[in-house]
């Protein structure tokens, strides 16, 4: 495995694509609970749990994710310059981001 | 006036200094550089700096003037606070008071081909280009390598060996865009990967500073989209 996982232009676009559906999905997510009836548990759960909420959700996780790891490797890039410590941080932080997406789809997949 | 200009001769000194000087009768219009040779004629014939042509065509003479990094023999004294902070361009090795070490700048400029490639046998004349055409190098081709703009982005200062800085990208931008060249595809390739082109984190350091008034953040980010169309 490469220590710059996705290299130059690819993750570039993938920033600024995933920075415009995580925008729209916020977007989004502030019209739904304005136009809500009611703010409790039971209607979050339902309007999560619609299969379009579910995917849209699921989507806005995997962007989420791309978004913090090439932000956070160019930070480590950046600024950590020494190779050994540069490809432990880059793979302590791989490692959190792939385990809370898989945290985070197991939620949504229980659910179905 | 006032001045007070960082000294260091690593062969006499521990470590850098700052040395002030107080210039009398300062006339009208007059130029940094002006000053900075007077204090060398009239106070201190050890202060070190480069200059050349003294009306911004050469490139010599960039310093950190006030924080800002600039042209000395552009920049009129009566537009500066005093005292007048003088620097060494920040990021590169010092050599001696305002003179930096400019080696790392010159092979970032000499790694994007600065050149044309032509590969087809050449014309007996010239290479030709539309009005059109030309037009495309206007704001990329006029830089004259003083440095200001690659010494003042926190991206260089961070990965000098591995990220081109603006001057070079401006560089190379001017190539990728020119009608004659035939190494379009090889330059775009060549700017690939995580640091040359891609730490660029479009602060504009080198827009505020360039005495030209060019703009390498443009001319960056129309790398990136000739990349995007590229790879579409």
């Amino acid at each position: 495995m490469s220590v710059y996982v996705l290299e130059g232009l690819r993750p570039w676009v993938i920033q600024r694509v995933s920075a415009v559906y995580i925008a729209l999905f916020i977007l989004y997510c502030l019209y739904s609970l304005l136009t809500a009836d009611s703010h409790d548990y039971a209607a979050w759960h339902g309007w999560i749990y619609q299969p379009l909420h579910t995917t849209l959700v699921g989507i806005f996780v995997i962007a989420l994710l791309f978004h913090a790891w090439i932000g956070m490797r160019d930070v480590v890039l950046d600024y950590v310059h020494n190779i050994m410590l540069r490809i432990f941080v880059l793979g302590l932080l791989l490692g959190i981001l792939i385990g809370s997406g898989l945290w985070t789809f197991r939620l949504l997949l229980l659910a179905l | 006036m006032k001045f007070r200009i960082y000294r260091y001769n690593p062969e006499v000194d521990k470590k850098p200094y700052v040395q002030e000087y107080e210039l009398e009768n300062i006339e009208p219009g007059m130029m940094l550089l002006a000053a900075l040779l007077r204090i060398k004629d009239e106070l201190d014939e050890s202060l070190s700096f480069r200059r050349s042509c003294g009306e911004g065509v050469c490139g010599s003479d960039g310093m950190n003037i006030n924080g800002v990094n600039g042209l000395a023999c552009i920049t009129p004294l009566d537009s500066l606070k005093q005292p007048v902070e003088i620097r060494p361009l920040p990021g590169l090795p010092v050599i001696r008071d305002l003179i930096i070490d400019m080696d790392m700048f010159y092979k970032q400029y000499r790694a994007v081909k600065p050149y044309l490639v032509v590969n087809d046998p050449m014309p007996e004349v010239e290479l030709k280009q539309t009005p059109e055409q030309r037009e495309k190098l206007d704001g990329l081709y006029e830089c004259v390598l003083c440095a200001c703009c690659s010494t003042a982005c926190p991206s260089f200062w961070w990965n000098p060996d591995k990220f081109l800085g603006p001057a070079a990208l401006l560089q190379a931008s001017r190539f990728i865009e020119d009608s004659r060249d035939q190494a379009f595809e090889q330059r775009l390739e060549d700017l690939e990967g995580p640091f040359k082109l891609f730490r660029c984190h479009t602060i504009m350091n080198c827009v505020q500073v360039c005495p030209k008034g060019l703009n390498p953040t443009k001319a960056i980010g129309r790398i990136k989209h000739r990349m995007v169309t590229r790879s579409l």
